[in-house]
């Protein structure tokens, strides 16, 4: 079965293949396509989208990136296996809801394309860390790779042709997620966001589009795909991304210094709470999660431990929760299975110490 | 007199009368006191509703001869019918470029294989020429020297063009 293979398999971001940072959670680029001639999925008839489906499953299959990937199509997926993808990112939500929908990801789950969902084809490339030019490669190469096999509807004027206005251009949406819970835990988060939403950046929670904030962890990307191109795009996101790194760097040490003994305090309760309770709900793991992550970043931890920490606020996931168990479970026996999962998780975790970083 | 006007929503005598401009073309809507409770048709956000009652009365104005979306679909749904969509809609869809996008006009690669006109590489010319300034600025010299030979290569191929 395809979407257990993906759980037990060495990745990009439960393994840390990549490098791994302190605020930087990962890096991701997307690019949007069509093929000329067809319509957008969303007002295509069934069988123009089976064709779009056949006609680029098949071109990604001989891309030798996806090389002993998966290819999985929506319809053949349980609920649940859809909601796992989803919480890993590899697809979105309104993919895995869609009947026509299909996806290929490739071994190291690197690379990821979504066909039918908006538009025809969506690229993804995500990298764990900050890790943009790289991941902006790999987009590209695959992107070429694609044109002469598929014909991408594009205009002179216009660029890349897709279904909605807010993509056309480059189709390109660049983000990284950022952890960022001194920035939070000293109130100036919303004016983070603010000043990012006036100069052009979209702010948003750990799962995207309309959903919160949970552990402290921000998506951010650009909003503009016309006008600008690839380069000044990434420019201009890498320059925020750092400024945000810098204030949240600075909030950490400014927080360690004011608040000494409190600070070791919350890191020392969090991985208390972790470690003994019997009952986590997904929220509350997060928060937990969170702080524990801050010891690491800051020498309450050892920073080895970080990784760890990492794989568990992707693995606390609801869907990750039941397929990992291989079982649909309710709402109570989650919190009981996640509760026991990072109970066993950390149990060799040694002792919260003072910040050293 | 009474007023004889029906409700939009469910036909009962209308004692709400919004009025609305789409298109440049005045739209009145008329609504019962429930309704327009309940739909907050007194609301800003009644503009929605407006639009979405409007798009349904409506004739098409413009129709995509290759897919058949019209711009009666693209009010209901936000988005285009198919790539073609765009010559059709391009126009009209200015305004909304404008106010969701930097300029109405692509600076950026071109599908692999794909010659580009005249046109399209003074653009990109320009864009690199822009791009090489803030390089410059910001003494971030690397990317300069990338974008000089760039601009060079991008020169290059407008006068064998």
């Amino acid at each position: 079965m395809s979407v257990r293979d993906i759980l037990s398999a060495e990745n990009e971001l439960t393994n840390m293949l990549g490098a791994q940072q302190a605020v930087v959670l990962s890096t991701r680029v997307r690019l949007a396509r069509n093929l000329a001639g067809l319509p957008f999925p969303g007002w295509a008839k069934p069988a123009q989208r089976e064709e779009v489906a056949d006609r680029c499953l098949k071109a990604l299959e001989a891309l030798p990136r996806f090389r002993r990937g998966h290819v999985l199509r929506m319809s053949g997926l349980s609920d649940l296996d859809r909601a796992v993808l989803v919480e890993r990112h590899l697809v979105s939500k309104e993919l895995a809801n869609g009947k026509s929908g299909a996806a290929v990801i490739s071994r190291d789950q690197t690379c990821s394309v979504m066909v039918n969902e908006e538009d025809h084809l969506r690229i993804q490339v995500v990298k764990a860390g900050w890790h943009l030019r790289s991941a902006w490669h790999l987009a590209e190469q695959l992107d070429d790779a694609l044109a002469p096999r598929l014909g991408f509807a594009f205009s002179e004027r216009l660029g890349y042709l897709t279904a909605c206005p807010t993509n056309v251009g480059t189709g390109l949406r660049a983000s990284a997620m950022l952890h960022l819970p001194a920035l939070c835990l000293s109130g100036h988060m919303d004016k983070v966001t603010r000043g990012l939403g006036q100069d052009g950046l979209a702010v948003r929670g750990w799962l995207g589009e309309g959903t919160e904030a949970a552990g402290n962890v921000f998506q951010i990307s650009n909003q503009q795909t016309l006008g600008r191109s690839e380069e000044e795009i990434m420019k201009h996101l890498s320059g925020w991304i750092k400024t945000v790194v810098e204030q949240e760097r600075n909030a950490r040490r400014r927080l360690a210094a004011e608040e000494g003994e409190k600070f070791t305090d919350r890191a020392a309760r969090a991985l208390g709470v972790l470690r003994h309770a019997r009952l986590l709900s997904s929220a509350e793991s997060m928060n937990m999660l969170s702080h524990l992550r801050l010891a690491c970043d800051m020498g309450c931890l050892p920073e080895e431990r970080r990784s760890a920490v990492d794989r568990l606020m992707i693995e606390g996931q609801p869907a990750h929760i039941q397929a990992l168990t291989g079982a649909e479970l309710d709402s109570d026996a989650r919190d009981v299975r996640r509760a026991a999962a990072i109970r066993e998780a950390l149990k060799d975790f040694p002792e919260v110490g003072p910040p050293s970083a | 007199m009474g007023d004889t006007r029906q409700c939009a929503i469910c036909g009962q005598p209308a004692t709400v009368h919004v009025s609305h401009i789409a298109d440049g073309k005045m739209v009145q809507m008329h609504y019962c006191e429930a309704c327009s409770q309940e739909k907050g048709a007194t609301d800003p956000a009644v503009f929605k509703l407006v639009d979405v009652l409007a798009a349904q009365s409506a004739q098409p104005v413009l129709v995509c001869p290759s897919c058949g979306f019209s711009d009666v679909d693209f009010r209901k749904r936000g988005r285009l019918g198919c790539p073609a969509c765009w010559e059709v809609f391009g126009e009209a869809l200015g305004g909304l470029l404008a106010k969701v996008q930097h300029e109405p006009v692509h600076h950026g690669r071109a599908p692999a294989g794909l010659q580009p006109d005249e046109a399209t590489l003074r653009a990109r010319i320009e864009s690199a020429r822009r791009e090489l300034a803030a390089a410059v600025k910001a003494e971030d010299f690397e990317s300069a020297a990338r974008l000089r030979d760039e601009i060079a290569r991008l020169e290059s191929s407008v006068k064998t063009s």
